[in-house]
């Protein structure tokens, strides 16, 4: 991997110069080794930082990151689509940890660009089998009672571009379609209540506010399970590209359905067929049939690290393996790693909270002994459905879904400490 | 496991599978083309209805009204904000006549450089002549040929709150009670307009059809016109643009291409897609008659219908059904097995011998940038 690097902090360079032997980090490992011997200047040596005074408060007044992670960005794949305006960029997932997603950094996906949209202009109908319907302003849906969850939101077409073999290098691009936000909103069912589902309903179809209208019909069963219309996203405004100032939540279903600058609830008695989930978010199988209405995302997880974009840079000894699992179906009870290829499999640690529907962290922590590995990750969740292999998916469905690829992900670890995307026998 | 895996959703009918031809019309004649005819020039004046109105009651719209157009002089309709280039012209003695009209329609901007109009200018002689000859039908200054009935200007469809955002205050005012919701009282209840102007889906069976009507020849033009740029003229897709046309009996191929014709089950859900989202940046500029013609358009470039004269409205519309419609299933990826209760995942040995490696990424540094073909060999797209 060729990524430029931002000058490493003193962390960072005292923790390699706790390692002895083995160290492929190159001149810098060098001169960690040789600053020893007179001691390391970044600590016998009075810092700049440490004299000088730096900015005061306001200097930021919204925070952003520091400069050394200016690297640390979403990034889209230029010849996947014919227009920025509907396009999709990916999640840096192995620049993160823990299991939020921070807001400037959770994938965009949009159909007509990231509608501009006033709050104070902004309406929310609900119409359709109803017995009044309804119009509330953001002012409205802020008097409701509210709530705050966790969740994890994928595309559909996450790895999608995975189905005839690996083909990008880097968990940003295979599985960076995911993040993981907490949401703050208004049931759904609260607001369907307010205006009276009429007892002929069964479905309602969300329409956003901007140039595409994106509409997706939904089970009315869903829409009073556990939808939400949220305002929030990690306590804080929706971002313009999240749908700002409002988008329905729809846990553990595909993401195309959580629709964003929500504007109008339908409620019907039969699906409407848009062209969001005929033409597109439908699954071309082997034999020419096509599954509609696959909602639920299967249960999926990738090590975020090492990964090619976080490739191993401090040779043999401690490693820590991280990854990301999720599951439509609920919580994640098990993750399983491999590093070799798949024949033998050691349960990870999870840390952190385990929620249903929102993204897990795990851990392995081995000691690398600088032999090649075959890393790979497989996801459980707690109704006991689990990662297939690519190839078993390959089997079952062909290679045209584009939808819905929750194969297990193969990383190839070298001895030199980068890192690949393959497939193995 | 989410019981929404199982759920059944509506009642298919029974297919009605159209005879399909497998080549692609290479070539599509154009509506009539009698010079002058008013009746041919009422169609073309869709594409001139989003801006100007004309007719009984016809006001300023975008564009001026054009009732009594011909012999006005240019730049003249009082209540009108003309550009100053259009006000000039007409202080320099331009007079609409059929002859200037034709020479402004041909291209505007190189008659009137300055014309707010934005219009590109009409291609076809027949297409000028026969729009001339139905406006100057609305003048009395013209030729005395019987005017058509004038059908009301389609207004532009525009949403309420995106014509003229209000404010809360702004918004209208909560019945006496202050609430119509039934638990907390909260929002007010929609008005029928308010519904009508956001609540324009279709569905299969035709529920929330508008009434209008389009032939195949008049969305030809509006394909080439609005569409084609994108779509390519046969719907052949440009660059990295949807393919809209052709690709029957490629979906087990190894490369299957997914279109209206080859792959979308119901034909309700291109008059809404159209309708609701296209031209790409333009959305909701279309009447309600040019998306009946651009659906019939379309049907004809699937060879759906064959004929160029096809008229669809929305009294022919559910008798047309597409050839792929039985071809969808329910989700059915439970039956799949990879699941605790049909066996659990091994944990050791699982393999007989060590894993080799089968396939490397293709690509071996994605860095924006750095990306040196289209691949558009990857396996399909986000959408």
């Amino acid at each position: 991997m060729s990524e430029t690097k931002t000058p490493l902090s003193p962390a960072a360079l005292s923790r390699r110069s706790l390692l002895k032997a083995g160290l492929s980090a190159g001149t810098l490992a060098g001169t960690a080794v040789a600053a020893r011997a007179a001691g390391d200047p970044l600590i016998t040596e009075v810092q700049d930082w440490n004299r000088y005074l730096g900015d005061g408060v306001q200097a930021r007044p919204y925070g952003t990151p520091s400069p050394y992670e200016a690297h640390v960005v979403r990034r889209d794949v230029e010849w996947l689509t014919a227009a920025t305006e509907s396009s999709v960029n990916f999640t840096p997932l192995h620049e993160l940890d823990g299991i939020i997603t921070p807001n400037g950094l959770c994938f965009e996906r949009h159909h007509a660009g990231i509608a501009d949209v006033d709050p104070a202009a902004h309406r929310l109908m609900i119409n359709g089998l109803v017995d009044t319907p309804l119009v509330f302003t953001m002012e409205d849906l802020k008097r409701f009672p509210r709530e705050n969850r966790l969740y994890f939101l994928e595309c559909a077409a996450n790895s999608g571009m995975e189905w005839r073999g690996s083909q990008l290098n880097g968990c940003q691009y295979t599985h960076g379609m995911v993040h993981c936000v907490m949401y703050t909103g208004v049931s759904l069912k609260l607001l369907l209540e307010e205006a009276g589902v009429k007892t002929s309903a069964k479905w309602v179809m969300p329409e956003g506010a901007d140039a595409s209208a994106m509409t997706r019909s939904i089970p009315l069963e869903k829409a009073l399970d556990d939808c939400l219309v949220a305002f929030k996203m990690n306590g804080e405004a929706l971002r313009p590209e999240q749908g700002y100032p409002l988008r329905l939540v729809v846990p553990g279903w595909e993401g195309n359905m959580w629709v964003k600058w929500l504007r109008r609830i339908e409620v019907g008695d039969e699906p409407w067929h848009q062209r969001e989930e005929t033409s597109k978010y439908t699954d071309l199988l082997a034999n020419g049939k096509a599954r509609r209405f696959t909602w639920v995302m299967d249960p999926k997880s990738v090590i975020t690290s090492p990964s090619p974009q976080a490739p191993i840079t401090h040779g043999k000894g401690p490693l820590v393996i991280s990854g990301l699992a999720w599951s439509g179906n609920g919580r994640i009870s098990r993750v399983d790693v491999s590093i070799d290829g798949g024949r033998n499999w050691t349960t990870a640690r999870l840390d952190g909270p385990s929620l249903s529907k929102a993204l897990h962290r795990f851990y392995l922590d081995i000691a690398w002994d600088g032999s090649p590995l075959l890393l790979q990750s497989r996801a459980m969740d707690e109704h006991g459905f689990y990662q297939p292999t690519k190839n078993e998916l390959r089997a079952a469905r062909g290679e045209n879904s584009i939808y819905h690829n929750n194969g297990i992900q193969t990383w190839h670890v070298k001895a030199d400490g980068t890192v690949e995307n393959v497939e193995v026998s | 496991m989410s019981k929404f895996r199982d759920a059944r959703v509506g009642s298919w009918r029974a297919l009605a599978r159209p005879l399909l031809t497998l080549s692609l019309p290479l070539i599509l004649a154009t509506g009539t083309a009698l010079a002058g005819d008013p009746a041919a020039g009422e169609k073309v004046f869709k594409k001139c209805a989003a801006c100007h109105a004309v007719g009984e009651g016809a006001k300023n719209k975008v564009g001026p009204e054009l009732n009594e157009l011909i012999g006005r002089t240019a730049g003249t309709l009082p209540d009108f904000k003309y550009s100053k280039a259009m006000i000039k012209a007409g202080g320099d003695g331009l007079v609409w006549t059929p002859e200037t009209l034709a020479t402004y329609l041909a291209k505007p901007k190189d008659m009137v450089p300055g014309t707010k109009m934005a219009f590109a200018g009409l291609k076809s002689d027949a297409d000028l002549d026969n729009v001339i000859a139905y406006l100057a039908g609305f003048s009395a200054q013209a030729a005395p040929a019987p005017a058509p009935a004038p059908a009301a200007a389609p207004e532009p469809e525009q949403t309420r709150s995106d014509a003229a955002p209000d404010t809360t205050s702004a918004a209208p005012t909560p019945t006496a009670s202050g609430h119509d919701g039934k638990v907390f009282g909260l929002g007010r209840k929609a008005e029928a307009e308010e519904i009508a102007a956001w609540d324009i889906d279709i569905r299969p069976d035709g529920t929330g059809l508008p009434v209008g009507r389009g032939t195949v020849s008049d969305g030809e033009v509006l394909f080439s016109e609005n569409c084609a740029v994108c779509h390519g003229d046969f719907g052949e897709g440009v660059g990295r643009w949807p393919v809209l046309a052709g690709g029957q009996d490629t979906l087990t191929d190894e490369r299957p291409e997914k279109t209206i014709g080859s792959y979308w089950p119901y034909l309700s859900t291109v008059y809404d897609y159209v309708r609701r989202a296209m031209p790409f940046g333009n959305a909701r500029s279309l009447s309600d008659d040019d998306v009946y013609a651009l659906t019939a358009y379309l049907l004809y470039l699937n060879d759906v219908v064959t004929d160029e004269e096809f008229e669809l409205s929305n009294e022919n519309f559910t008798e047309i059904r597409l050839p792929n419609e039985e071809n969808f299933i329910a989700d059915d990826r439970d039956a799949e097995g990879h699941d605790m209760a049909t066996s659990a995942p091994c944990m050791e040995s699982c393999k007989p011998g060590p894993v080799e490696i089968t396939m490397h990424a293709r690509i071996l540094d994605v860095t924006p940038g750095s990306v040196d073909d289209d691949e558009a060999g990857g396996a399909g797209g986000v959408d």
